[in-house]
């Protein structure tokens, strides 16, 4: 099967052209350094079916950073059949830089000049008959996102691909010609395969070159020292780029006709102007942030309670139901109690609201149509309590989670995601990380595996380590029903009403954790320099509809499917161990198997608030925690199947007040507010789900992944335990900052005496 | 026991083996390593046992 690499800058719009080639759904970023691994897909429309190979977004074929290794290492050594190069129009002259490499390897090229929509629209025009002859290469002017030249481009890469090319270089031109050809003969006589490439690589002094062809150094030190420049003197690497650049001034860069000459500000500039200024951008971008949270948590989006807005009690539409509960009068005013109940709930809480009246209703029946069947009544606990219970406490926050995935995801695509990194990196210097650490860890906010994945993109090693460690606190899309559930019980028992506010709080301790680990962690294990931070800043564009829908559908299409493979059968697993017990006979809550697990861990959490200190049932709030490795998301749907078991053991008449899963285990435990917020606090910090464990395993080195396995469980105990004792005995934050200081004394002569 | 309580059972049973059996299957076809799927992840090739052997 024929292979064609798709090979381009960053943001060059490499990944939207794979999409449409092979109707993929890959992720796509307005920002460089979304794919940091090579990906491939099939194209069918073509005379035979053609492998497309999607590549990591590059500036040239030096060993810079390992996204450009790959690039070099796909395209040397796999050899595709054609690299289809694509040359985001826009930015002619800095893609073309990488076009000149690309034709020095003796694979067929074609370039794919992109972006023709922003082209036309900014009134500009390229004639690309004129490049083509100057280039001596096929060129097709497309459209990834618009779907337009896609067909054309094929057809030409495909008769392309059908012809042996032999490299070319734009070098001939240059006082360089002579000696790259001295060494290209000496390479080919050593049968070297592409020759031209390697020849000029290993004058521009590359690392892997010289390495591969050690052999061959001596001699092209040798040609080399029969040359010298005025300017550039023996910096052979600056030479050859500055060859490159001028040869494109003078020869490529008049294909271009630009409607307004001269540098003239762009509608991005005179955004940035305002979003990433020196004393608005980080304020701008906390208050997005909190737009964000409070689009997708607040209760009380308007702030309407201050409104003096009557109840839907008031109004006289809620009844009391059969079993004392209060309930709306019809369907109609079910649907309403939605998006209004005295306040004005945010378009979050009102998908959560629809997606529990409907998991409630449907579920309701059928736990009622097993029973009319007349199943036993362990086989009803099963289903209505055990199943649904647990199923239910999970699919509600599905919308939610979609709600926070699509404003993170608008947040990329605008291109206000690298600016984030630009704003922040002033900060981030002090703490001993760039700001380009901090684009996985927004990242984190929604899946913490990508995120991780995408440090590939952080070139020091200490750097990837560090942020890896702490991109778990950054709360996930997944963590995000322990936090609305929890935060609303904590809210309740304090009289807020709203739990918002504490959510957006454990957020922004999340992030100080991250912060005070980095700061430790550069002080100790992971000291370094903090890497030069660039990064190019992409033009604001409005969000494709498409794309974001894609994104979400599957996003949304893989959490349901979690739901219904590892949460249903764990909440099964959770139903059996809790209503039995190490006799296989059927047991009380507190005589089951799982309480008597919980109970043999329950000591460990003392110190966080939710250990012994509970009463007899306490032990749930560690099961939770613990169920919590597999996936977050079990943490509440084991709080869903043990809700109704417990209920009728612990308080029964809570049952017909309608309380939360978690408020009834608030009840039923004794737990105080101040060890609610130590539980959210340690489940959003600890350990976190096995899938991301398997990703930091894959992207860390063997010898410091068991460190930050332990890294993750010492800084989360240590952090909820002060937590808890802090918000329960205010005066042990004296003692905390004594042993605090006491710690930074030890690092300071530590350092002092053996850093060096 | 009841029929339905005995289909109860047989479902049951079925959804804990058959997700154990969809994870090893999974595993053993190299395309996931997170429970979820790879299209719309940017780290795909991460996961796919055969890239990973290319690279």
């Amino acid at each position: 099967m024929l292979r064609f690499a798709l090979a381009g800058n960053p943001n060059s719009g490499k990944t939207t052209l794979f999409n449409c080639l092979t109707g993929s759904t890959a992720h796509v970023g307005n920002w460089p350094g979304v794919t940091v691994d090579k990906r491939e897909g099939l194209y069918k429309k073509c005379k035979e079916p053609i492998s497309i190979v999607d590549l990591p977004g590059i500036y040239s074929l030096s060993p810079y950073s390992p996204e450009e290794v790959i690039s070099r290492n796909y395209i040397l050594d796999e050899k595709p059949d054609c690299v289809i190069n694509i040359v985001d129009v826009t930015n002619l002259e800095r893609n073309l830089y990488l076009t000149t490499q690309v034709m020095e390897i003796d694979v067929p090229v074609v370039i794919a000049l992109n972006m023709s929509d922003v082209l036309k629209k900014n009134g500009d025009k390229i004639d690309e008959k004129e490049l083509e002859k100057r280039l001596g290469v096929p060129v097709v002017v497309i459209s990834a996102l618009k779907n337009e030249g896609l067909d054309e481009l094929m057809e030409r890469a495909y008769e392309a691909s059908k012809k042996k090319r032999i490299g070319k270089t734009v070098l001939e031109e240059s006082e360089l010609a002579h000696v790259i050809g001295d060494v290209k003969i000496a390479l080919e006589g050593q049968g070297v395969e592409n020759p031209l490439f390697h020849a000029i690589k290993l004058i521009e002094n590359d690392e892997i070159e010289r390495t591969m062809h050690a052999e061959t150094v001596k001699m092209v030190e040798a040609f080399k020292k029969t040359f010298k420049n005025d300017l550039f003197g023996v910096d052979f690497e600056a030479l050859i780029a500055d060859a490159r650049y001028k040869y494109i001034c003078k020869h490529y860069s008049s294909t271009l006709t630009k409607k307004i000459k001269g540098i003239t500000d762009t509608r991005s500039d005179k955004i940035d102007r305002v979003l990433t200024n020196k004393w608005a951008g980080i304020p701008l971008f906390l208050v997005i942030l909190f737009t964000i949270f409070h689009l997708t948590f607040s209760e009380d989006f308007l702030w309407s309670s201050y409104w003096g807005l009557p109840s839907l009690e008031a109004l006289g539409v809620m009844v009391e139901g059969a079993e004392g509960e209060l309930e709306p009068v019809n369907f109609g005013i079910a649907l309403f109690s939605c998006l209004y109940d005295g306040v004005i709930y945010s378009p979050g809480v009102v998908l959560f609201n629809l997606m529990d009246l409907l998991t409630s209703t449907v579920f309701g029946w059928l736990t009622e149509g097993i029973a009319s069947l007349g199943a036993s009544e362990w086989a009803i606990s099963l289903i209505g309590d055990g199943v649904l219970g647990g199923l239910a406490g999970v699919l509600s926050f599905v919308p939610q989670i979609i709600m926070l995935l699509l404003l993170l995801s608008i947040l990329e695509d605008t291109g206000y995601m690298a600016r984030v990194a630009f704003i922040l990196d002033r900060i981030f210097r002090k703490f001993g990380v760039s700001g380009r650490a901090f684009i996985p860890m927004i990242m984190g906010f929604g899946c913490s595996i990508p995120a991780m994945v995408n440090t590939r993109t952080l070139l020091d090693e200490r750097e990837r380590t560090l942020t890896i460690r702490t991109i778990p606190f950054f709360s996930c899309g997944a963590k995000l029903p322990i936090l609305v559930a929890v935060a609303g019980a904590v809210g309740n028992m304090l009289g807020l009403g709203d739990g918002a506010w504490i959510s957006y709080a454990m957020y922004v301790v999340g992030m100080a954790l991250a912060v005070i680990s980095i700061i430790v962690m550069r002080s100790t294990t992971q000291r370094g320099e903090v890497a030069p931070f660039i990064m190019e800043l992409p033009a604001y564009r409005l969000p494709s509809g498409k794309a974001l829908m894609i994104h979400l559908w599957d996003k949304t299409k893989h959490y349901i499917e979690k739901v219904f493979t590892i949460i249903l059968a764990s909440t099964i697993i959770v139903w059996f161990a809790s209503s039995y017990g190490w006799d296989w006979r059927p047991a009380e809550i507190q005589e089951s198997i799982l309480a008597s697990l919980g109970q043999f861990l329950q000591p460990l959490f003392t110190p966080l608030g939710f250990g012994s200190q509970l009463n007899e049932f306490g032990w749930v709030f560690v099961v939770a925690a613990i169920t919590g490795l597999i996936a977050k998301e079990e943490v509440i749907a084991t709080f869903g199947t043990l809700s109704a078991l417990f209920t009728t053991v612990v308080a029964p008449e809570l049952a017909v007040e309608g309380a939360t899963d978690v408020m009834l285990m608030t009840i039923g435990t004794g737990i105080t507010w101040q060890a609610l917020v130590a539980f959210i606090i340690f489940n959003m910090t600890t350990i976190p789900c096995f899938a991301a464990v398997a990703a930091a395993r894959g992207e860390i080195n063997k010898g410091k992944f068991k460190w930050t396995i332990l890294f993750w469980v010492v800084a989360s105990y240590i952090a909820t335990s002060f937590v808890y004792t802090v918000l329960s005995w205010w005066w042990t934050a004296f003692i905390w900052a004594a042993v605090i200081a006491l710690v930074t004394l030890g690092i300071v002569i530590w350092n002092k005496k053996f850093a060096k | 026991m009841k029929p339905i309580d005995v289909i109860i059972i047989l479902v049951v049973v079925g959804v804990i083996v058959g997700t154990v059996v969809l994870s090893v299957i999974r595993k053993k076809k190299g395309k996931t390593a997170c429970g979820c799927d790879c299209a719309s992840c940017s780290s795909c090739p991460h996961c796919n046992a055969k890239d990973s052997k290319e690279s």
